[in-house]
């Protein structure tokens, strides 16, 4: 496992300039090199959660552990710097965290940070420009000079450079367009799957990730109210107004031709082309199931 | 221009928006927007929709003299846009923003609210009036003592809403304010325009990258590169895959459903529902 | 209930302070500040407290509320205590280490200038606790009034001043978050010597200051949008109305601030 969270519970002190939802009681295990959605309501608490992920905030009950670190509520926290290098934790509108005069800069900030060495760094900076589909050009220019949809990548970048093993991410498709949001996730997919990453991404807009996700963590009112696959999420989409979700129509279609075909069991199709792919090939059996039937009754 | 489009149900409706030759930039070499040439009447929702940095938001901020067209004439509800008539122009235009945020200007929503209606210099009774009305209308009435800081989005985008409502502007732009809501504040949001479209009172623009909202409106103008690429109705631009490619759009699941299956020697209709789906490809239910 | 809120946050008991012209709660407030610091004996603070406590009580607001408003600054009172207390070597020795020792006139002037500080802090918020921030605007603008001739503008003085308590904790709210997504990479300020701290708040100021003319330009967008000119008329909502009881609330401030003089 990733991440462990053991009965985990988080209030805002009394005082808190906060008015981000505590949770409680939250038990929730994440697979190393998965792909993870939260999902839940507006309030619900899921930017709370993923403030545990990397020791911004500390449970005040129950237990984080995050691959051989452990952060017990009441105990004294061992160093953070460690476990911040291994979970990159990107928050929302990340490209308003910029700072530097030059997007290279920028992405070496943070392994500077973490005492990786200049040369190393730019190489990182590199590397993760490469991974998320940026021009190397780029890294020479002022990071607000940038399109909308660069400077996000460009800042998800800065947070990749710093090499971590899971990768957080707070709606990281908000107000992009339609077709920038599927190219983002679809470079976040292939960092779980080519590099072995841990990719936690939460979202108000399950369609978009739900062809791609191994498991769905849905939030209702600071509880955890579902874990589990996205064939189990299919089985019983209800789940998701429980938790005051729009189901995606992707996930209505697939469930009204499985309903009727008793394809229940089956993982779940939800891209239109493997719905319409399996479609085609279900009308191809019906017809053939017909031909056979009518050859059958001419004999008779 | 490679498509036009005929509007044959408003037609007749005298235009209220109307751009000739307008042109926008801060460099002639490089403008952001070149000779556009558009007309919109009366009640029409139109949405315009291009790829980020294509214009979009700066054509609406023309119509009401946020920022300074270049060249070309711009005429709203009958006022040839110049630096007398812009008091006038941005009384009829009532304009909602992208981040909820930055455009609640009160301190409470009451006071938001009154904000533009002070500066109407409206008498007492009247701007109660208005106030009881849109914010019942909107559903905020319970609000109004509220901070910013103790609504959510999709509650500040309303009360941003109702304080362009009340100043009954004949048009209302939208400029992406559904972009940075969750679904459910975003149903709520169409489901007033919506409304505001039955009433027949408004003309309705509205900047966004959504597919419902798109498919919910009249008329569609795709900007690409500083000029109108199309000007078509919704289903026209769902269908036409090198023009959604061009906006940097998708088409709604059910309408990208019918193009894979018709793809595949299927033909079928955009269905409604997934239940019509199902009806029309297998009209008999075969499951045993 | 959080502190966020209470800055400017009215409690709506409809008592009869609740009711008085924001102008008059200004003017009482002003004579209060100034009684306040002209006081210096036990006799006058006495008073000023009885005083406090009996217009507090008359608002309906819980107490607690009140002495909310001065808890983020119990620190710097703490300091005022421990500085005064140390600075002053009158009357008897208490308590003696090395070179420092804290003498009974020390305690006695740092207890008396925290009980000043306590009273000052929790009494003014009545102000805010008591008239909404449109009102207290409104109010500001009438007290301003005069000052006109002068060639001051109330208007935007008022202005200026509800914009900026409007998108104060929205600017500290960002900056939290800001502070959080570095500390993600690897720049936590808590974590880091000194020198790094430096470079640290580079990394914070520049984004603050990026988005806070990002907001600046999208609300005079709005502002524009909805008709907004700089020193046109505009009518009033709320309108101001000085009666009797406003007389005799300031009236009440003149009399304490008499009585304290005459001390």
């Amino acid at each position: 496992m990733a991440i462990q969270l053991q009965q985990v519970s988080y209030t805002y002190a009394d005082r808190s300039m906060w008015k981000q939802t505590a949770l409680h009681g939250i038990n929730l295990n994440i697979a190393q090199g998965s792909l993870t959605g939260i999902a839940g309501a507006t309030g619900s608490g899921k930017s709370t959660l993923l403030q545990l992920f990397n020791g911004i905030l500390k449970p005040t009950e129950g237990t984080v552990q995050v691959f051989d670190i452990t952060i017990t509520a009441g105990e004294k926290s061992p160093k953070l710097l460690p476990l911040r290098r291994r979970v990159g934790l990107v928050f929302q509108f990340p490209e308003q965290q910029m700072f530097e005069d030059t997007v290279e800069k920028d992405l070496c900030f943070g392994p500077l940070n973490f005492g990786v060495s200049p040369e190393e760094a730019k190489e990182r900076a590199r590397k993760a420009m490469t991974d998320m589909g940026l021009d190397l050009a780029l890294l020479e220019r002022n990071p607000f000079r940038l399109s909308g949809g660069q400077m996000r990548k460009a800042a998800i970048a800065s947070v990749l450079a710093m090499d971590p093993d899971i990768v957080v991410l707070d709606e990281p498709t908000a107000t992009l367009d339609p077709v920038s949001r599927a190219e983002l996730i679809a470079l976040l997919e292939r960092l779980c799957r080519e590099q072995g990453r841990t990719i936690i991404i939460v979202t108000h807009r399950m369609d978009e990730l739900l062809p791609y996700a191994d498991s769905w963590a849905l939030l209702k009112d600071g509880g955890l109210a579902f874990q589990g696959s996205g064939q189990e999420l299919a089985a019983d989409p209800a789940i998701l107004e429980r938790c005051g979700l729009t189901v995606p129509q992707s996930l209505r279609y697939w469930q009204a031709v499985a309903q009727r075909f008793g394809l229940a069991g089956e993982k779940p199709l939800l891209t239109a082309e493997a719905l319409a792919e399996r479609i085609a090939a279900l009308l191809e059996e019906r017809k053939n199931a017909a031909g056979m039937e009518e050859k059958g009754n001419g004999h008779e | 221009m490679n498509q036009s489009y005929k509007d044959t149900e408003a037609g007749e409706e005298p235009a209220v928006i109307t751009l000739a030759g307008v042109s926008f930039g801060y460099d002639p070499e490089h403008p952001i927007l070149h000779d556009i040439n558009v007309s919109i009447p009366q009640g029409q929702w139109v949405s315009i929709v291009g790829p980020n940095g294509c214009g979009k938001s700066t054509l609406v901020k023309l119509l009401n003299a946020l920022l300074p067209k270049s060249a070309g004439e711009i005429t709203v509800c009958g006022h040839t846009l110049q630096e007398e008539t812009i008091g006038d122009i941005r009384q009829c235009i009532g304009m909602v923003f992208q981040n909820p945020d930055n455009q609640f200007i009160g301190q409470t929503v009451e006071e938001d609210i009154l904000f533009g209606l002070e500066g109407l210099c409206l008498p007492y009774e009247e701007m109660k009036q208005r106030l009881d009305l849109y914010t019942v209308k909107l559903g905020i009435d319970h609000l109004l003592s509220k901070h910013p800081g103790e609504l959510s989005g999709g509650q500040k985008q309303r009360v941003a809403l109702a304080s362009i409502l009340a100043m009954k502007p004949g048009i209302v732009i939208l400029d992406e304010a559904s972009s940075m809501l969750d679904e459910g504040s975003r149903d709520e949001l169409m489901g007033i325009l919506r409304d505001m479209q039955a009433e027949g009172a408004y003309t309705i623009l509205l900047i966004t990258h959504d597919p419902d909202e798109i498919l919910a409106s009249d008329r569609v103008l795709a900007l690409h590169g500083g000029s109108i690429a199309a000007d078509v109705p919704p289903a026209q631009l769902f269908r036409n895959e090198d023009l959604l490619e061009k906006c940097h759009l998708r088409e709604p699941y059910p309408w990208r459903l019918a193009r894979e299956l018709q793809n595949r020697g299927i033909t079928v209709d955009v269905p409604a529902s997934e239940k019509e789906l199902i009806d029309t490809l297998w009209p008999y239910n075969f499951s045993k | 209930m959080n502190e966020r809120l209470l800055l400017g946050r009215s409690i709506d008991t409809g008592s009869w302070v609740h009711k008085l012209d924001a102008r008059s709660k200004i003017t009482g407030m002003l004579l209060y500040v100034v009684i306040i610091l002209l006081s210096n004996s036990w006799m006058e603070i006495g008073l000023i407290a009885v005083f406090s406590i009996i217009v507090m009580a008359t608002t309906r607001i819980p107490l607690k509320y009140f002495i909310k408003a001065a808890k983020p600054l119990r620190y710097l009172m703490l300091f005022i205590f421990i500085v005064q207390s140390l600075s002053v070597k009158e009357g008897d020795v208490l308590w003696s280490l090395g070179s420092f020792s804290l003498h009974e006139g020390g305690l006695r002037l740092g207890a008396f200038s925290v009980i000043r500080m306590l009273f000052l802090l929790t009494f003014t918020a009545l102000l805010t606790f008591t008239t909404t921030p449109g009102k207290l605007n409104q109010g500001l603008e009438g007290v301003l009034a005069p000052f006109k001739k002068l060639g001051l503008s109330p208007d935007r003085i008022t202005l200026m001043i509800s914009i900026a308590l409007r998108f104060i904790p929205t600017i500290l709210d960002e900056a939290q978050i800001i502070l959080k997504a570095q500390a993600s990479r690897g720049a936590d300020l808590k974590e880091l010597p000194l020198k790094e701290k430096a470079r640290m708040l580079v990394s914070l100021l520049v984004p603050v200051i990026a988005s806070a003319f990002r907001r600046a330009q999208d609300l005079v967008y709005s502002m524009e949008a909805r008709g907004f000119r700089m020193d046109a008329p505009r009518s009033r909502y709320h309108r101001l109305r000085w009666g009797a009881a406003d007389t005799l609330f300031v009236a009440m401030f003149v009399v304490l601030g008499i009585a304290v003089a005459l001390l």
